[in-house]
């Protein structure tokens, strides 16, 4: 699914226009705002960067093969989550602590000693299990400033313009109803002029 | 330019996708555009219609040919209109099927005509054409709607039209 086969679901955005050379620099600031693995022994649980559109392991752009021959950059967010689910840890901690108190020989642990083990198992299960990993697919077009999120999902959205104007200083507009008039070449007077219409009630007869 | 005022204008795209169906209902599944030429429209699977406002009522209609039916009709006719909906374009040789919301002009599930053999970055080049293609169609087709239904003169002739089409009884 997405830009290289399957079906497409996207969203649209408009970027102001590139500076000179930006090539140079936008590949900078890609690296600057790559993806880096989650750590399982830190307590991070969400990871985001970008990553070359044709490999999700790597960050490593060439600006004099950035925009492709028609004049598009392809990019990939990727956001990695690593998290245990509430129903898993508990089951584990429960297992856990079971153990524990059958080695002691006692009925049952202290909270304190609750709250140590349940780090611990978390810890154990982080490193045994692997990220769920999502790419989102970019397409910007330099030409025209529109940028292409191959996903209509507002989470991911959001955190896709979180990145872009972060990595890229620059502000994402969504297009939109009046939007794509202005993109389609309406001026400012003609869509102003749209602010005096109101909803045409078809189902009711001419008076 | 900033969507703040997407609720405001919401109806505008409720009442192009509902144009669009008067418009292909009338022209033979044909409407005309400047830069394409005749681009055939049908409407497949699943429409929903609804009706503006604070208070949304809706209608989803699941069939083949779902503006053919009596419920797609029956909710016309109770003042909704369509908010989502999958189109089949036809455009010269190429065969295009997407949903459509008429809040937002989104696209979801395009299908684009086959692009096989080749690497991958040919292949996604070579689909992004096709992307831009349709998506220049449906932008085409709502500029048109939006430049009628602010021509007052012409925009009267065919509100009239269009409300002698949502009342008729179907035979």
């Amino acid at each position: 699914m997405g830009l290289v086969n399957g079906t497409i679901s996207y969203l649209r955005f408009v970027a102001n226009g590139v500076p000179e050379a930006f090539e140079e620099a936008y590949c900078a600031a890609l690296r600057e705002h790559r993806f880096h693995e989650i750590d399982p022994n830190s307590d991070l649980e969400r990871s985001t960067g970008w990553v070359q559109f044709e490999d999700a392991f790597s960050s490593d752009w060439d600006p004099g093969t950035f925009v492709t021959p028609s004049g598009h950059v392809l990019l990939r967010l990727r956001v990695d989550t690593l998290k245990i689910p509430a129903v898993t840890l508990k089951a584990y901690v429960e297992q856990a602590a079971r153990e524990r108190c059958a080695a002691d020989k006692r009925d049952k642990l202290i909270r304190r000693e609750i709250d140590v083990l349940k780090l611990e198992v978390k810890k154990g299960l982080r490193k045994r299990s692997l990220p769920r990993m999502q790419l989102l697919e970019v397409c910007w077009t330099i030409a025209t400033g529109e940028v292409r999120l191959m996903s209509t999902s507002r989470a991911a959205a959001t955190l896709f313009v979180e990145s872009f104007e972060k990595t890229f200083h620059q502000e994402l507009k969504p297009v939109g109803l009046l939007s794509v008039l202005w993109l389609r070449g309406m001026d400012d007077a003609e869509i102003d002029h749209l602010a005096g219409l109101e909803p045409e009630p078809f189902h009711l007869a001419r008076i | 330019m900033a969507e703040t005022s997407r609720e405001r204008y919401a109806f505008l795209g409720r009442e192009f996708l509902t144009w669009l169906w008067y418009e292909s209902a009338h022209n033979n599944s044909r409407v005309q555009t400047d830069t394409f030429g005749a681009v055939q429209v049908e409407f497949g699977q699943r429409l929903t219609l609804e009706t503006g406002g604070n208070v949304r009522e809706g209608s989803t209609v699941s069939a083949d040919a779902p503006t053919e039916t009596e419920e797609a009709r029956t909710a016309l006719r109770t003042g909704k209109k369509v908010s989502r909906a999958r189109l089949i374009l036809e455009v010269a040789d190429k065969h295009y099927e997407l949903g459509i919301d008429a809040e937002t002009l989104t696209l979801s599930q395009l299908k684009l005509p086959v692009v096989s053999g080749g690497e991958d970055l040919w292949r996604i080049e070579e689909r992004l054409k096709l992307l831009d293609e349709v998506e220049a169609i449906i932008d085409e087709l709502y500029v048109a709607f939006v430049r009628l239904r602010r021509d007052e003169e012409a925009w009267g002739r065919v509100r009239e039209a269009m409300r002698e089409w949502v009342l008729e009884v179907p035979a």
